[in-house]
């Protein structure tokens, strides 16, 4: 039974069938078709099987919000390189002064907790309730240890007099990660939420959809963080 | 049991692989630190890494095309910036000068 109501990582289509197996839509057998409604009549598509082609993992309300971290972050990176074009010598010496050690294991904290929630969608889709569980908990541990070893890298930081105004590099690195944090942070928020359906026996394999679009929200937030982990931390 | 379904040891795999690659780009840094072209073997890893993630976690390839074309669009822009940066930073720099 399901106790609790659908949240922002849970969008019910309108004819309630979220996340059940159904044939690709027709929109996309043929993409370059003109729609023949208009949005607002439009219902909502269930998505289809793991296996078919052309199916939303999660749901479109989700892939709406990691379309625009994209064009956030990319706006981010746009800043990144344009101070490094014009400042290569600060960003050569900036990266020698961070901790490579907190960089590595943020890395590694993400990769791992990406692994555990993408096994957790792998678990529900056979209909494996418990492990599906087992693997969002340790999802949500390991996910935990990046805002901790942040505060340990700030705090590091400061204690080496790297603070936002120690240069164009530090200025960078700062918003830059600061950005993706405060977007692992509404990350970790929503695998809680997730978890305390999924305790709840919310989602089956016939139902998954809250799951996956935030196993898809991570896995972006991951993607980020893969960028930003060489540019700050390797090219040193 | 639908084995079919189980992507357990291709999920795996993939894990491996970004532990591994991390640690790799990790020993590039310390042991190629003033060499030319790493920052070229860099975006490689970068764009390979954000690959098997929108691959083997997101499962892009069977994905809605938009959704396929926007991991794609994203994974390779920041390698392929790298490359401008490292090799025609000083172009860069005079074309995003005010």
């Amino acid at each position: 039974m399901d106790y609790f109501p659908p949240s922002a990582v849970d969008l019910q289509p309108v004819d309630g069938h979220q996340g059940r197996c159904q044939p690709p839509p027709e929109q996309c057998k043929f993409p370059h078709r003109p729609p023949t409604m208009t949005a607002a009549a439009l219902p909502a598509e269930p998505p289809a099987c793991p296996e078919s082609p052309c199916r939303i993992p999660g749901n479109k309300g989700i892939w709406a919000g990691i379309t625009c971290e994209f064009v956030e972050f990319g706006v981010l990176f746009a800043v990144y390189f344009i101070a490094r074009s014009h400042f290569p010598q600060a960003f050569h010496d900036g990266a020698q002064r961070l901790s490579v050690t907190a960089g590595t294991v943020i890395t590694l904290l993400m990769i791992t907790s990406s692994y555990f929630i993408a096994c957790s969608v792998n678990a529900i889709r056979q209909d494996k309730h418990r492990p599906a569980v087992i693997w969002l908990i340790a999802g949500l541990v390991v996910a935990l240890g990046y805002p901790l070893t942040k505060a340990l890298e700030i705090d590091w930081n400061l204690a080496h007099g790297i603070n936002g105004e120690s240069g164009i590099f530090f200025t960078v690195y700062y918003y830059l990660t600061f950005t993706h944090l405060v977007h692992a942070t509404w990350g970790i928020l929503g695998i809680l939420w997730v978890l305390a359906r999924l305790s709840f026996r919310g989602y089956s394999s016939e139902d998954y959809a809250g799951l996956e679009a935030l196993a898809s929200y991570w896995h972006a937030t991951d993607i980020i963080w893969l960028v930003i982990f060489p540019l700050f931390y390797v090219l040193a | 049991m639908n084995s079919k379904n189980d992507h357990f040891s291709r999920l795996t795999v993939a894990w491996l692989a970004l532990v591994a690659l991390t640690l790799v780009s990790l020993g590039l840094s310390e042991w190629f630190r003033d060499a030319r072209w790493l920052p070229l073997l860099v975006a490689a890893i970068i764009w390979f890494k954000g690959a098997l993630v929108a691959r083997c976690f997101i499962e892009s390839h069977v994905a809605h095309p938009f959704i396929a074309r926007v991991l794609s669009v994203f994974v390779a822009m920041s390698p392929l910036a790298l490359i401008a940066t490292a090799f025609f930073g000083g172009t860069l720099a005079r074309w995003a000068s005010l």
